[in-house]
């Protein structure tokens, strides 16, 4: 049976950020070029193609945009200036909006405008619910204890409703991701037992980003390994030790040593990152979608927040560090809410997974070769 | 022998290529013994100055009436040894050369072998030469007017170029245009300028010019004679044959396009929508692009290679058809800007000036590209009633591994490029070969492009092998300025190795009549006896080795020069006791 | 001493003789054993010449021409084919085994081809070993220069 061009998918992408992507000739220069291809991977030649040629069910179900760290050496070499690299991206993006079962995702990466009018009438709503909130709780001049305007604990049940509703939505993305590659790809059976064993990869990878740090340029890797574990360190921080960061105004040493080396951490590489992004100085960084920047300004704000309102409690502005306060939740509410489930963030799940479940391939197809192999001869039957 | 030869040999090292295999010394040792033999010896490299001179010196010095070179091939270094003759005053033709490089040193391990194998060709060498006869060159008159046949792109360049430099010339065209295949193009890749642009202006010169005769509706039907004087008959439909004498012919017909009714799976004949590259020409020009019910199609899918690159129907490739495709995906996209535009290839030939830059230039336009394998190729049929196409062409896309179905409502054939049916005929009578795929031959490939075997007769543009414009004119430019050429010189030289029949042996059986194929020989009835035009001869030898009278010598190449050399190859060597 | 046939090869001018020659510069090594004399055409080959051949002890005669079709001067090649037909049948008469005698189109490109043929024919006639000829063939005079014709042709 075969597939139907569809000359439209290329206009779609467009959308997403894909460049240039009608001047690859197939040359191949990329995949050689790429120190991730090889025997089973021949990204991102394989993927532009799929692209080209509209073949929206096979990009859909295509697991190597998430194995690819965008290097960008594969942009550097094309002759034709195909920019491969930012096509692999826009991939991911395409991807994260496929997965997502609202649509949501797919309307803020076409239109930045939508997303922009999300986060403002989030952050707003937000604003104007912890105000009221922290009017019925106490008094604005109180930061902690008794009276305080946004008291620790109801704060943190607030945060841990909202990380399950956000885990929840991603949790369905990844069924669907799931879905889309490998549950629903019949010529690959993965035998339920290999769920289970290869199930250490997913945080493997997470904390490690193994693969990544296996690209030839390291300092990607290091700046983006750096930016995780100061989010991870300050999400720890925030969900299970929210009392004592916010206990004060003394400094407890074993929580907000941690917390500064974490705030340290992130406005460090988000600087690093604007910066970059700014000045087109790397080839990953020569291409940014809106959402790029939303992600990283959004973070740098929220930081930047974060770190103020505890420089303004301890020292002793506690209405103004209140009102940080607020501005703060005004950030990091409509960053978790709009970017978990629906934009960048996802990747956080979407990648390991996307590492799992190509092993999980990858070890079922060389069972199933190891099987053809050994299953015996039929025998030539005379009629 | 008769009279003593005084025979000077000499046996080139070549550095070390002969030297490292071939003893010449121990050659020089056996040859010098020889009868005939003045002088015999060997040197570094006999072809340099020195070498040269050496010989000269020797000729003037030693009285030698005769010379022998074994060195590399005749066909690098006899003219080169000949001037060295001609500098001591000896005749050109009383040199033979013994190859013991490209036929010995260069493919022999075994230095005694290839020792004694050099010492027999130059054994061969010295009693050939001893029979070798002074020839001297012959010349004739250059008839200064140029037969052009074909109207065509290349036809034209040939008439005018001679014409603005002075000359005559009678412009033969079988229809009754001048424009050839050119005349049916819209717009030419790489650049998209007017076809029609580019011909009116020669077509304007070719029929103003007071040099050139033009005739349309015409044809050669018969050329006699040899370079510089030929005589062609010209022949016009309802009119009486006309001879015209001329100096050169300069063969200008071009091609035919491949039928692609051969191709079943391609649905041309079956689908009104499926056209080839110049039925779309033809819609170009005329400014309207529909599908066969009226509609403006939507999508436009373009097939390369249709007849081309595949043994069954044509292996070889026809160099245009790839730039012709690009181009046209422009003049879709900017005929219809909604249309989707497929460009359905095997390898993208985008050579030369421009070639790139258009690939480049298309694919920004957004045309799909899909590559299909050599011969496989895609299969078209008709699309469902509730599709948005009116066909659906189905390609195994290599470069996804996948089967994919293209939508059209217009398919584009790039149809091949094909000897014309009548290009025998025209080699026939203007005394040319064709190869294997009826293409004209040309005497080198490399070196001599637009010459021919047949001295005189030159060809130009796609008659000898598939090629785009700016080769064909370039071509044209070229067999004018080697006409001019013989004009300027006003002469010509005639082979002095031609042929001659001996009268009083000649018995008149006329066996050799019929066997010379550029008709050199004729019969007197009255003497009973044939004779043999010296200028129209080639020297190829088949009426000598024919003769039962052993009437006929071929003049350096006679039957006691051979079988001197055949005795002496065998001297040394044979398993004769 | 191991027995090494002399063949004699007349090659045209335009197609086998280049052939040969770019054997020679791409170097392609083959048997020493074949002893070229050059025609302009292999129609230009007498019969004379290749019975000379054998009874001056040559142990193999090869001709080599353009093949059909691509003759520089168009139609030599085809008439050396139909003397070829004969010339077999008169060879054979004499008792001379037909892989003696060869007729072999080689183009001005096939040096890899004409090698290939020198090592064939070689290897051959190493196996059949060196012509027998018949008696009143052997000692048979020169034929050249005292009266070439009648010996020739007589």
């Amino acid at each position: 049976m075969a597939i139907r061009a569809n000359p439209h998918l290329i206009d779609e992408l467009e959308k997403y950020g894909a460049q240039d992507v009608v001047k690859c000739y197939h040359c191949g220069n990329c995949s050689a070029t790429c120190p991730f291809s090889g025997d089973t991977f021949v990204f991102p030649r394989k993927s532009m193609r799929y692209l080209q040629l509209g073949l929206s069910s096979r990009l859909r179900g295509n697991l190597e945009p998430w194995l690819c760290y965008y290097c960008g050496e594969c942009s550097e070499e094309c002759p034709r200036g195909a920019e491969p690299g930012e096509t692999m991206m826009s991939m991911r993006r395409w991807l994260t909006a496929r997965y997502d079962f609202t649509g949501i995702s797919g309307l803020f990466y076409r239109s930045p405008k939508a997303e922009l009018l999300a986060i403002t009438l989030v952050a707003l709503l937000t604003g104007l619910g912890f105000t009221l909130f922290g009017m019925s709780q106490g008094s604005l001049a109180v930061y902690d204890g008794p009276g305080a305007f946004l008291p620790a604990e109801k704060v943190h049940v607030f945060d841990w409703i909202m990380a399950g509703v956000l885990v929840g939505l991603l949790g369905i993305n990844c069924v669907r991701m799931w879905w889309f590659t490998v549950g629903s790809d019949k010529a690959v059976r993965v035998p339920p037992g290999q769920y289970l064993k290869q199930v250490l990869l997913v945080p493997w990878h997470f904390m490690t980003q193994r693969r990544y740090s296996q690209c030839d340029r390291k300092r990607p890797w290091a700046v983006h390994l750096v930016l995780m574990l100061s989010y991870l360190t300050m999400l720890v921080l925030i969900m299970f030790f929210l009392h004592r960061l916010q206990h004060g105004p003394a400094i407890d040493w074993t929580v907000h040593a941690l917390g500064y080396a974490a705030a340290l951490g992130l406005l460090g590489t988000t600087l690093f990152a604007l910066r970059g992004r700014g000045l087109r100085n790397e080839t990953h960084y020569k291409h940014s979608h809106e959402t790029d920047w939303i992600f990283l300004i959004l973070l740098f704000v929220v930081t930047l927040t974060g770190i103020t309102q505890h420089i303004l409690h301890r020292g002793g502005l506690e209405t103004a560090a209140n009102v940080i306060y607020i501005v703060h939740m005004m950030g990091v509410v409509p960053m978790l809410v709009l970017e978990v489930p629906f934009s960048k963030w996802s990747h956080m799940a979407y990648r390991p997974l996307g590492m799992y479940f190509s092993t999980l391939r990858e070890k079922a197809l060389l069972a199933e070769e190891q099987d053809s192999r050994t299953r015996p001869e039929p025998v030539a039957q005379t009629a | 022998m008769s009279k003593e030869s005084r025979i000077g040999v000499y046996i080139c090292n070549c550095g070390t290529n002969i030297a490292k295999v071939v003893d010449a010394e121990r050659v020089r040792d056996m040859v010098a013994d020889l009868p005939g033999v003045a002088c015999a010896r060997t040197y570094k490299y006999m072809c340099s100055n020195p070498g040269q001179d050496m010989i000269t010196q020797d000729i003037k010095e030693n009285n030698l009436d005769r010379v022998v070179v074994a060195a590399c091939s005749p066909r690098m270094h006899e003219p080169t040894f000949q001037k060295a003759l001609e500098a001591a005053g000896l005749n050109p033709f009383l040199l033979e050369m013994a190859n013991i490089r490209e036929q010995c040193s260069w493919v022999h391990d075994d230095p005694g072998l290839a020792t004694n194998k050099a010492a027999d060709l130059t054994h061969a060498a010295v009693r050939r030469v001893a029979r070798h006869q002074p020839l001297e060159k012959q010349e004739a008159p250059y008839t200064p007017v140029t037969l052009v046949l074909g109207g065509g792109i290349a036809g034209l360049t040939v008439a005018v170029e001679l014409a603005e430099a002075g000359q005559r010339v009678h412009l033969v065209e079988r229809e009754g245009r001048l424009g050839g295949n050119v005349g049916r193009v819209d717009l030419t890749a790489p650049y998209l300028d007017s076809a029609r642009d580019i011909l009116a202006e020669k077509i304007v010169q070719a029929e103003t010019n007071p040099r050139i005769e033009v005739h349309l509706r015409a044809t050669i039907t018969d050329l006699q004679g040899f370079v510089g004087n030929f005589t062609a008959t010209l022949s016009h439909t309802h009119e009486p044959d006309q001879e015209i004498p001329v100096g050169a012919v300069v063969v200008c017909t071009g091609y035919h396009e491949f039928d692609a009714t051969r191709v079943e799976r391609l649905g041309f004949g079956k689908y009104r929508d499926v056209i080839t590259s110049f039925e779309l020409e033809a819609r170009l020009r005329k400014g309207r692009l529909e599908t066969s019910d009226g509609r403006t199609p939507r999508y436009v899918s373009i097939v390369h290679c249709v007849g081309s690159r595949n043994p069954k129907y044509h292996a070889y490739c026809s160099r245009v058809c790839c730039m012709t495709a690009l181009k046209y995906g422009h003049e879709i996209k900017s005929a219809l800007p909604d249309a989707m535009v497929t460009d359905l290839y095997v390898d993208m030939l985008s050579f030369g000036k421009g070639g790139e830059d258009l690939y480049r230039r298309t694919s920004e336009l957004k045309t799909m590209f899909l590559m299909f394998e050599k011969g496989d190729y895609p299969v078209v049929r008709k699309a469902e009633p509730d599709d948005d196409c009116g066909l659906l062409v189905e390609v195994q896309e290599r470069l996804s591994g996948e089967a994919i179905d293209v939508p059209a409502d217009l398919v584009v054939l790039m149809v091949g490029m094909q000897a014309r049916g009548d290009s025998d005929q025209v080699a026939r009578t203007v005394g040319i070969s064709q190869d294997s795929h009826g293409w004209f031959i040309e005497s080198h490939p490399k070196l001599a492009p637009v010459s021919t075997a047949t001295e005189g007769v030159f060809i130009a543009g796609c008659c000898s092998s598939p090629k785009d414009i700016p080769d064909s004119v370039a071509q044209a430019q070229a067999a004018a300025a080697m006409v001019l050429g013989y004009i300027a010189q006003g002469k010509v030289q005639v082979d002095a190795r031609y042929a001659q029949v001996d009268t009083d042996l000649c018995s008149g059986c006329r066996m050799c009549n019929e066997l010379c194929p550029y008709t050199a020989i004729t019969y007197d009835p009255d003497e009973n006896r044939s004779s043999i035009q010296s200028a129209e001869c080639k020297a190829c030898g088949t009426c000598v080795a024919a003769c039962p009278s052993g009437a006929i010598t071929a003049r350096h190449f006679t039957d006691e020069q051979i079988l001197e050399q055949i005795e002496g190859v065998l001297a040394w060597s044979s398993s004769q006791p | 001493m191991e027995f090494e046939p002399t063949i004699v090869g007349f090659l045209c001018n335009w197609c086998s003789y280049t052939g040969a020659d770019l054997a020679g510069t791409a170097r392609i090594k083959h048997r020493p054993n074949l002893r070229v004399i050059r025609v302009m055409c292999s129609g230009r080959v007498d019969p004379t010449f290749v019975l000379q051949a054998f009874s001056a002890g040559a142990d193999g005669v090869m001709i080599c021409g353009c093949h059909p079709g691509d003759c520089h001067y168009l139609e030599g090649n085809d008439k050396a084919f139909r003397r070829f037909q004969l010339l077999k049948r008169l060879v054979a008469a004499y008792g001379i085994e037909e892989q003696r005698l060869r007729l072999e189109w080689v183009s001005a490109s096939e040096g890899e081809r004409f090698a290939r043929l020198v090592d064939t024919m070689t290897a051959e006639l190493r196996e059949l070993g060196p012509l027998v000829r018949p008696p009143d063939l052997a000692g048979a005079p020169n034929p050249c220069p005292e009266v070439p014709r009648e010996v020739a042709h007589g």
